[in-house]
């Protein structure tokens, strides 16, 4: 089964529209790049996977549940770290990944269970009793996709993980991505060609709402005869403008 | 239930690691009490306004109104950051998120009730004016409940509608209304029309019903004590017009905004 199937997704704001009969597929457990330049549609895409935007026109399926109609069947199944920072800024990590825990799982072991397992698998033992809105960015983020983890999701949606981020905290980044890349399906989003080339199992292109191209970035490059990411990204998005 | 307690943890946790929860949730209502009290000692004739008997409930409406403040400045900061999106996405249900945000205000606003008639006690016994029983302390602590519910309600409104940096500009405004408008400190019962105007707003029917409970005397001499006349009986309406009419307001508000934050 598809973890996401989109079939001529379409979400129009008043006059612009964000995305345009957009279709594409996600494999259960492949680590999936959503490309696009700013305002290419990309977090407008993972917003009505996750249920926060409603969609205008077309389908779109998270493990074969619709989004219009079973939204609530799919929210135990989802796990989000959206671009900002979305952690409680006063309370400890610790505590943070304590809170998530208790709204996913009713028994107390499950829950410690949860919240030890990620604080080993994203290194979080030196930070566990600093508060959120202390840590560095590169943290918060960390903490972020960590938190979104607990409930062991199906599906793990990350929303430009390293946005803003230096160099050295998007390389430890990468890190825990691939650290948990094949334990859940992701989809990320992201506008660094670098990002996407060192992650992603497969890309989709996304230009002015549309989806451009879609398949693995060696198949994305010789699609448009090029050897250089950049340049079949660019080669891609421009045509896209003509 | 579990998720509401989550949430109910942590905007505690939140509230009580918030500098500014104490000084105005705690400081702000205790520093009037002790004003008060030395202008009553210290003012020729005004030692009858200032009492604690006549100044509790007062303050105890007042203290309420930075209640609203400080929830309306978490629920605006939580809806503007990522963090409420992200709830939004977990199975949370809109009644994990009302409760959630009630339940420790409306705690915070009963440890206000407790400080008022802590340091209104002190300042009595200091200053004099006399006090009032411990029952008519619990009968004033629940007679006031209506109106902190009703501050709580507008505290989630205004988060709700507001961004984090309007939210507590609004608020203020309505602290100091709600202070003139409740004849917290002011002798509203000598200001005939005006008077007459409160009564229509929870306020003020809400101090005056609380004075009837610990037994204060009206601002001019000779004019008796607060009594439960049809001014306390018909106050209770509006008290519960408001109650009603806020919490649909405040729920209709988290609700719709909700909804806008899914387009």
């Amino acid at each position: 089964m598809n973890a996401v199937k989109c079939e001529n997704l379409t979400k129009k704001f008043k006059d612009v529209t964000a995305l345009d009969n957009c279709s594409l597929e996600v494999g259960e457990g492949e680590l999936f790049g959503l490309l696009g330049v700013n305002g290419a549609g990309k977090t407008t895409l993972i917003k009505i996977l996750c249920g926060l935007s409603e969609k205008t026109g077309g389908e779109a399926f998270v493990f074969g549940k619709s989004v219009e109609r079973e939204m609530a069947d799919i929210k135990p199944l989802i796990g989000i770290s959206p671009q900002e920072t979305s952690v409680a800024g006063k309370l400890t990590v610790k505590e943070n990944l304590e809170f998530f825990a208790e709204i996913y799982y009713k028994d107390k072991a499950e829950r410690k269970e949860a919240v030890e397992r990620v604080i080993e698998t994203f290194s979080l033992q030196e930070v566990l009793s600093r508060r959120a809105a202390k840590l560095s960015g590169g943290w918060q983020r960390r903490l972020s996709i960590a938190a979104a983890l607990v409930s062991k999701p199906k599906i793990l949606f990350l929303d430009e993980p390293t946005l803003g981020l230096d160099v050295l905290a998007r390389r430890e980044l990468w890190k825990v991505i691939r650290k948990i890349k094949g334990e859940t399906t992701i989809v990320l989003t992201s506008h660094y060609l670098e990002e996407i080339e060192a992650l992603c199992d497969k890309v989709a292109v996304l230009a002015k709402g549309k989806v451009k191209a879609v398949g693995t970035v060696d198949e994305i490059k010789s699609s448009v005869g090029e050897t250089s990411f950049e340049e079949a990204f660019v080669r891609i998005v421009t045509e896209a403008d003509l | 239930m579990r998720m509401t307690n989550a949430f109910i943890k942590r905007n505690f946790l939140e509230m009580l690691r918030y500098p500014l929860s104490y000084v105005f949730g705690i400081g702000f209502p205790v520093v009037m009490i002790v004003l008060f009290n030395i202008i009553g000692k210290y003012a020729d004739g005004m030692d009858g306004m200032f009492n604690a008997k006549t100044l509790i409930p007062g303050m105890m409406m007042f203290s309420f109104t930075f209640v609203m403040m400080l929830c309306s400045l978490l629920v605006a900061s939580d809806r503007t950051s990522a963090f409420v999106i992200r709830l939004y996405t977990s199975p949370m249900k809109t009644v994990d998120f009302v409760l959630g945000y009630t339940v420790p205000f409306f705690v915070v606003g009963v440890a206000q009730e407790i400080a008022c008639l802590a340091f209104g006690g002190l300042f009595a016994l200091i200053f004099g004016g006399g006090f009032f029983t411990f029952g008519a302390a619990l009968l004033l602590m629940l007679e006031m409940l209506p109106i902190l519910l009703i501050c709580i309600c507008l505290g989630v409104f205004f988060g709700s509608v507001l961004n984090e940096k309007a939210a507590p500009g609004i608020s203020s405004v309505l602290i100091s209304a709600a202070g003139i408008l409740g004849g917290a400190w002011m002798p509203l019962d000598t200001m005939g029309g005006f008077e007459t105007f409160c009564r229509f707003l929870p306020f003020y029917p809400s101090v005056y019903i609380g004075r009837v409970i610990t037994g204060a005397s009206h601002s001019l001499p000779d004019t008796g004590a607060y009594k439960f006349d049809s001014v306390a009986a018909l106050g209770i309406i509006p008290i519960a017009v408001f109650l009603i009419g806020f919490a649909a307001l405040a729920l209709f508000a988290f609700k719709r905004n909700m909804k806008s934050d899914k387009r």
